[in-house]
């Protein structure tokens, strides 16, 4: 029994299934691959399938974590091979290691995002981000009860970059990730809506890497 | 993907209904075939990925080269808003085009309250909703399904019906189509001869007139179309193809799993249940195909659930030996294996046992009727000696939750068959409490589910009055005050839902208008509690002139044309008399296997049924 760590690429169209059925089409996934997981020993067995860190709807992810817990002899290689066979289109294991790092340690995320110039320049997405005014609200929960807060985002962005070419502008951002808080640039760009007064959406949307404390990244 | 629909999906509830790319959905290359089938389940994407109908007819239409068969789904009211605000055509999943341009649009019907749907599809596809508006060969509208036994109220919206079992009869009107449009013929060309087709029932080739009092004078066929159409069965279900995989869909759909379907018709006869009239004669399938197809199902799909589905499961000739085929390799694959619709009166021990080694969920027992009398009359042959026996086998088997189906406003039904319904489920939570062997520790629950009965053409019973809504609402009150025991809890459908099913259910074709105008006064997803608008459906009855009680509480005599009498479901009108008289008489008829009754569907495999 050993624990390996897959790589996934989530493209295209599958930016829009949720986590929870990410959840069950990675189950059915390694169930056609054939690939022996081990089974939770409950009431109601289950395969031992752990997503590290949801992604949010609407945004694509290069290098998402998926731990899988194997019993026998397959081979790291063969498990990548087998479930590319089997992934339907947009979903791809682009490695599976060994796991080098406790889920706990990771704390930020690398994304990059891109925006049309028709909706807002250069100059405003750098004076927003700046700005240190940036809020937007999070549904949480509070002894048991919906709330929605207000959320200071300008604190929370690690670094980030702008770029541009004639039609588009090209946003590389640092954002908070892991177990205890999230920011993704869904919400980065609702705050910028927010402060500027008109909404700003982004064309696309993608997780590139996700990091630890130290900005060195998470194996 | 679009680009416009990809930055519009966020803005809805559960986007990936509408993206398509699901595992094993059928891509092909369109400029390859000829024939482009749009495949069309009016309902949520939820329930209609959930039909096995579609899944065969996807699996017989893509398995031809020359046909490429897509899905396409009612989008959700805030889907169809930002489709509508924003220019977007209803398109087909696979390939995301509009199905405006397809060669045919095949509608399933499987509920009067999807009709709405339809009209809203057609419209959505930026489509005539009449036929005779939709100029030109293509698309075709057509539609399948129990509903087209009497598909007159919305016959107009259609070209062509295909009346029952759709694996051979679609490939043929599909061949037929694909001539006509190498051909360069008009629609009207095609649909004279697809009448020729047998099983095919072409609406506009036949006039009907009404009498004074507003029942059917004459149905006349025109140009050929003959006098009667009758359904078309496969006669083989071993030989007919069954798909070797399912599209698996991303999100969670209402019947997520493999079903298997084990075998066709129904040998009870229930004088209520139009699944079983329209689906004679029987025939079952091998368990050793059975078998192996859930073998390759489970195989290509990665479902770890087998659902093994008919209109009665337990009378499955050789259900033991399929589950010791199936529990042969299964447990080992953590698969579990299901068994829905059980009667209560073949329910044995050997087979809870086999069942008891998956997983365990509730228990489902349907009686129907609460009393002896109300039992004989509608023919669902259980005792309630048989109902205690079988709750007492499963008590010991450790369950301890059971649910239990009635039916309010059946024909003779009296105050005292009502409260039988409680009285019956007051011994069902005796026998627990009673039953040495029950689980300990537990308390018992019964639930208690009453539908309110809805007369259907080809029944036994096509011809009696629905209960007026008051009736049943007597009826839901007076069972309410009469529970005797707090383990018992009960619930309704609504009443008003099951009057418009009755209406349409039996409806003729000046239904459509009612339909067209409730459409556009914003009707749809109306067997849906949240969309549904009894008062605007009221109104419409009002504007068009017609009464919904003609259609649903009137007592018909035998001997008026009835809106469907032009179509044959292979049992003749005279045997539905006898079973009818005999309901009067509260005399039972025995199952297919005791005595052939001679409802006469025999004749549609030529000669001997597969008891």
């Amino acid at each position: 029994m050993y624990d390996v760590r897959l790589w996934l690429s989530k493209r295209g169209r599958l930016k829009f299934v949720s986590h929870l059925d990410m959840f069950r089409m990675m189950q059915r996934a390694v169930r056609r691959a054939e690939i022996p997981l081990w089974y939770t020993e409950g009431f109601n067995p289950h395969p031992y399938i752990s997503f590290l860190l949801a992604l949010s709807l609407g945004v694509e992810g290069e290098k998402e974590p998926v731990d899988l817990r194997i019993v026998g002899e397959m081979t790291p290689e063969e498990i990548k091979e087998r479930l590319n066979a089997v992934f339907p289109e947009g979903l791809r294991a682009e490695a599976v290691t060994l796991p080098e790092h406790k889920p706990a340690e990771i704390a930020f995320a690398d994304y990059f995002a891109v925006l049309e110039k028709s909706e807002i320049t250069a100059q405003e997405l750098r004076g927003a981000l700046e700005s240190g005014a940036l809020e937007t609200e999070k549904s949480g929960k509070s002894g048991g009860r919906k709330v929605v807060k207000t959320v200071n985002v300008s604190e929370h962005i690690k670094a980030f970059e702008i770029t541009e070419d004639d039609t588009h502008i090209y946003l590389n951002v640092t954002l908070p990730a892991g177990s205890t808080f999230n920011l993704n640039p869904l919400q980065l760009l609702d705050a910028v809506s927010r402060y500027l007064g008109r909404p700003v959406s982004a064309e696309s949307a993608v997780r590139k890497r996700l990091l630890r404390a130290d900005l060195s990244e998470f194996r | 993907m679009d680009k416009k629909l990809e930055k519009l999906l966020p803005l809805v509830q559960k986007p990936a209904r509408y993206i398509g790319g699901e595992l094993n959905s059928v891509v092909k290359d369109k400029n390859a075939v000829d024939v482009r089938y749009a495949f069309c389940f009016p309902d949520s994407y939820e329930i209609g990925m959930s039909h096995l109908g579609m899944k065969i007819l996807y699996a017989v239409a893509n398995a031809r080269e020359d046909t490429w068969c897509e899905r396409v789904f009612a989008p959700w009211p805030d889907m169809e808003d930002v489709m509508r605000q924003n220019g977007i055509p209803l398109y087909a999943l696979e390939s995301g085009d509009p199905i405006k341009d397809f060669d045919i649009l095949g509608f399933t019907l499987q509920y009067e309250l999807c009709f709405t749907n339809v009209l809203n599809m057609l419209d959505l596809a930026g489509l005539p909703l009449r036929a005779a508006d939709r100029k030109g060969l293509s698309p075709i509208v057509m539609g399948g399904g129990p509903c087209v036994c009497n598909a007159e109220p919305i016959a107009p919206f259609f070209d062509l019906f295909s009346i029952g079992e759709g694996e051979e009869l679609n490939s043929e009107i599909i061949d037929l189509y694909k001539k006509h449009k190498a051909l360069g013929s008009d629609k009207e060309t095609f649909l004279r001869e697809a009448a020729q087709i047998p099983g095919v029932y072409v609406p506009s080739l036949y006039d009907i007139s009404y009498n004074g009092d507003g029942t059917v004078a004459a149905i006349t066929p025109k140009d050929g179309a003959p006098a009667t159409v009758t359904k078309r069965i496969v006669k083989d279900l071993d030989a007919v193809p069954y798909p070797d995989t399912f599209v698996v869909p991303f999100i969670d759909v209402v019947h997520d799993r493999v079903t298997h379907e084990i075998f066709r018709g129904c040998i009870r006869g229930c004088r209520f249940c139009q699944a079983c009239f329209l689906n004679r004669p029987i025939r079952e399938k091998k368990p050793e195909t059975i078998n192996e197809q859930c073998k390759t199902l489970c195989k290509n799909t990665g479902y770890d659930e087998i659902s093994l589905c008919s209109l009665s499961s337990s009378d499955y000739t050789r259900i033991e030996d399929l589950l010791s085929l199936l529990l042969d390799w299964t447990p080992e694959q953590k698969i579990n294996v299901a068994l829905p619709s059980l009667r209560v009166d073949n329910f044995s021990e050997a087979l809870l046992n086999k069942l008891k080694s998956v997983r365990r969920s509730g228990l489902t027992f349907a009686p129907e009727a609460g009393t002896q009398r109300m039992r004989d009359v509608i023919n669902k042959n259980v005792t309630e000696e048989e109902m205690i026996e079988t709750a007492n086998i499963a008590f010991a088997g450790g369950y301890s939750a059971v649910k239990l189906y009635f039916m309010l406003g059946l024909p003779t039904e009296t105050d005292e068959d009502v409260e039988g319904i409680g009285l019956l489920a007051k011994k069902v939570v005796d026998a627990y409490y009673t039953n040495p062997d029950k689980p300990k520790g537990r308390g018992v629950t019964v639930s208690v589910s009453c539908a309110s009965f809805v007369p259907k053409p080809f029944t036994p019973f096509q011809w009696e009055p629905q209960a007026t809504a008051e009736a049943l609402g007597h009826k839901q009150q007076y069972l309410k005050e009469h529970l005797p025991s707090k383990k018992i809890s009960v619930s309704f459908h609504d009443i008003k839902v099951s009057a418009l099913e009755a209406v349409f259910a039996r409806g003729d074709r000046r239904l459509a208008d009612v339909l067209e105008l409730a459409w556009k006064r914003g009707c749809k997803f109306d067997g849906w509690g949240e969309f549904f608008k009894y008062d605007v459906w009221m109104e419409c009855f009002d504007e068009i002139g017609l009464s919904p009680a003609f259609y649903a509480n009137r007592a018909r005599s035998y001997d008026e044309i009835l809106p469907w009498d032009h179509l044959n479901y292979g049992i003749p009108k005279s045997y539905l008399i006898k079973e009818s008289e005999k309901a009067r008489r509260a005399e039972t008829t025995q199952n297919c296997r005791e005595k052939c009754a001679g409802c006469g569907a025999n004749r549609l495999l030529g000669g001997k049924c597969d008891v």
